[in-house]
């Protein structure tokens, strides 16, 4: 393999590999500005994914599974939000309640609808090249050719970015979560905003979990979210927060992800445990403070009673 | 409320105690209802399940020492709760004390050791390494405010990766190559390092770590409510500022707390490989620092609580893997009536602390 399609396909499966957590921690992101610590992030994903499959496998169509991913983990976002906000649970407790609750079910229905441990391929969707950066030498058919979620999530990524930094709405967020007794007083309703964007963090993690089931690998397996939930709350951290850096935290992922596809390959011998353990290593090393002190949004966690 | 009447509370059947036996028995009706919806029969269902569960004197050992995994990760949870720390790290403790349990029990020359040291060694190389897994996220805690939930699930994840690394690389733990059809396992225990059983005869599979569990168990319990370092890590709990306003060392007693939530956790690895598995695999941690994990969460803060919710999953996990065996009804059901669980306790609680308040 020449440098330049090593580097083209190393490139292409860190911004692939990445997606799902890109599209998670988007969502996770805005509940955190908001104030909630959204630790279901697995759960969602689980449930997109599941829903996704299950929907596209029935009827043939992809489209119709993003669908079903998308309004399935309504349910469950609005029971993490009804959990969290209204009955002021502990937002972690609910969290790992609801990523229990969602693995036992989805593995119970999946073994219902597909039978015991089978591996059906399941209709998802077809890899897209954009006009233009798609007839580049190399990198058009190794880096841009990617399924359309891909592309999706750098655009919610942008979205979101602009709508926290130069709208009303964002300003609403980040009161929410960083002084909900202010944003009380000064006519907001703090618990709308997070109702709000917890749900919204389903819609994005829901999206994340189809990218799995049906956009990357085109099956559903038991669990397959794998941690991935808990990568894109890292990742948020590791972003202190910020649109750009939480971005930049899901690539370095993504990228630690690849190698362990990518090493092999190029005859390097590393073990393997060692590369499935490198996300997880590097989120820790950024939450331990080494990249400076995080500063969380003073209401995290808090559930805000008037 | 005072020390003393919320010592007293404690024991008196409150709001708490209802609702969680109202939670569990609803959970329980909704799994029983899967099971029809499954369309296998429910005394079928339920028969397989009482087999597998208390069955047989084998059956109710395995559940037993089940219910003692999860009892020592669950004590772990409630004593750094008591600081206000949510210690999740439970399975990543579990797989580092299984590893140096293996390690010192295999590669340590413990075998001809007398008076019981071949496992005691073992067991505390469990502990100790389950400690340090532990001590870790206090120390980011206190130095750099780092959330323990996220330190603790990360560090999980890098141990269960570790422990399966471990057992693919012969340099480590893994057994000898022979063959190319060789398991990636350590070698098995020998028997002097397994823990004696209490009752050889009778079929029961308990050993030794079943008294020191409950030994600890009390020692933890009385630790929080009856010792000034119980007092001092209410304290830090309740508030720092305070706390440390009061002259508490505030990193120690967070260091000194998560380590020995951890270092349980690490004596349930060693007990669960010493005493019941005996050789070291890929997914030997298997949910159990999760289970311990759900049994610390339910008992707000009661170690007799834990103890309760520790039986209460070890019997069912038991009952449930031999549901799946004998009746064909996933074990997947278990999982979701614990989710049920956490997830109607964690709903009801500002109720219960309402009706608390007003007791």
């Amino acid at each position: 393999m020449s440098p330049d399609l090593a580097f083209a396909v190393f490139a292409g499966s860190t911004v692939r590999l990445a997606t799902p957590l890109l599209l998670a921690a988007t969502g996770e992101l805005v509940s955190e500005r908001a104030g909630v610590l959204n630790m279901s992030v697995e759960g969602m994903m689980l449930t997109g994914a599941f829903a996704g499959a299950w929907a596209a496998s029935a009827t043939g169509s992809p489209w119709i599974g993003l669908a079903a991913g998308v309004i399935a983990v309504l349910p469950v976002a609005l029971l993490q939000a009804v959990l969290s906000i209204t009955l002021r649970a502990n937002q972690i407790v609910t969290g790992i309640g609801i990523n229990i609750l969602v693995l036992g079910a989805t593995t119970l229905a999946y073994r219902a609808v597909f039978g015991s441990r089978s591996r059906t391929e399941i209709p998802g969707f077809e890899k897209w090249s954009p006009p233009v950066l798609g007839d580049l030498p190399v990198l058009g058919e190794h880096l841009f050719r990617q399924v359309g979620l891909v592309y999706l999530a750098l655009l919610l990524l942008a979205l979101v970015a602009w709508m926290l930094r130069h709208t009303a709405l964002g300003l609403a967020i980040h009161a929410a979560g960083a002084a909900p007794r202010a944003a009380d007083k000064s006519g907001l309703s703090v618990n709308a905003i997070r109702y709000g964007a917890v749900i919204f963090t389903g819609v994005m993690s829901a999206l994340a979990g189809c990218f799995l089931s049906i956009g990357d690998i085109h099956t559903f397996t038991e669990g397959m979210t794998n941690g991935a939930g808990y990568l894109a709350i890292a990742a948020v951290i590791f972003g202190n927060w910020r649109v750009g850096r939480t971005a930049l935290a899901c690539l370095l992922f993504g990228g630690a992800t690849a190698l362990q596809f990518q090493l092999p390959a190029l005859g390097v011998d590393v073990p393997n445990a060692l590369l499935i353990m490198l996300p997880y290593l590097l989120a820790l090393i950024a939450v331990a403070g080494v990249m400076g002190r995080q500063h969380a949004p003073a209401g995290l966690t808090q559930a805000f009673v008037r | 409320m005072t020390a003393a009447a919320l010592e007293a509370s404690r024991f008196r059947p409150g709001p708490a105690v209802w609702v969680s036996i109202a939670a569990v028995a609803a959970s329980l009706a909704i799994g029983a209802l899967l099971v029809g919806l499954t369309g296998v029969s429910i005394p079928e269902a339920v028969a397989a399940f009482a087999d597998g569960a208390w069955g047989s004197p084998y059956a109710i050992g395995a559940s037993v020492n089940r219910a003692l995994a999860f009892a020592l990760v669950g004590v772990g949870f409630v004593f750094a709760q008591r600081a206000n720390l949510t210690n999740v790290g439970g399975e990543g403790q579990i797989a580092v004390g299984g590893m140096a349990a293996a390690a010192v029990a295999l590669h340590a020359g413990v075998a001809g050791w007398p008076l019981g040291l071949a496992w005691i060694v073992p067991l505390l190389a469990a502990t100790a390494a389950g400690g340090l897994w532990g001590a870790f996220p206090g120390w980011l805690k206190a130095r750099a405010g780092t959330n323990e939930v996220i330190s603790t699930l990360l560090l999980s994840f890098i141990a269960v990766w570790m422990l399966y690394g471990s057992v693919q690389s012969e340099a480590l733990l893994r057994q000898p190559m022979t063959s190319s059809s060789t398991l990636p396992e350590s070698l098995p225990i020998p028997d002097a390092a397994q823990l004696p059983l209490l009752a050889p005869d009778s079929g029961l599979p308990l050993h030794v770590g079943l008294p020191i569990g409950l030994a600890l168990a009390v020692v933890v319990g009385v630790v929080m409510s009856r010792t000034v370092f119980g007092l001092r890590l209410r304290a830090v709990g309740l508030n720092p500022e305070a706390a440390k306003r009061a002259g508490i060392p505030i990193t120690a007693s967070i260091v000194a707390v998560m380590a020995a939530a951890g270092a349980l956790g690490g004596l349930a690895g060693g007990l669960m490989l010493l005493g019941e598995q005996y050789v070291l695999k890929a997914g030997f941690s298997s949910g159990y620092g999760f289970d311990g994990l759900v049994a610390g969460l339910l008992a707000r803060g009661s170690i007799v609580g834990v103890l309760a919710a520790a039986l209460l999953f070890g019997f069912l996990r038991s009952g449930g893997i031999n549901m799946e065996m004998v009746a064909g009804v996933p074990s997947a059901l278990v999982v979701v009536i614990q989710g049920l669980i956490i997830v109607t306790l964690a709903g009801a609680a500002l109720f219960i602390d309402r009706r608390s308040a007003r007791a």
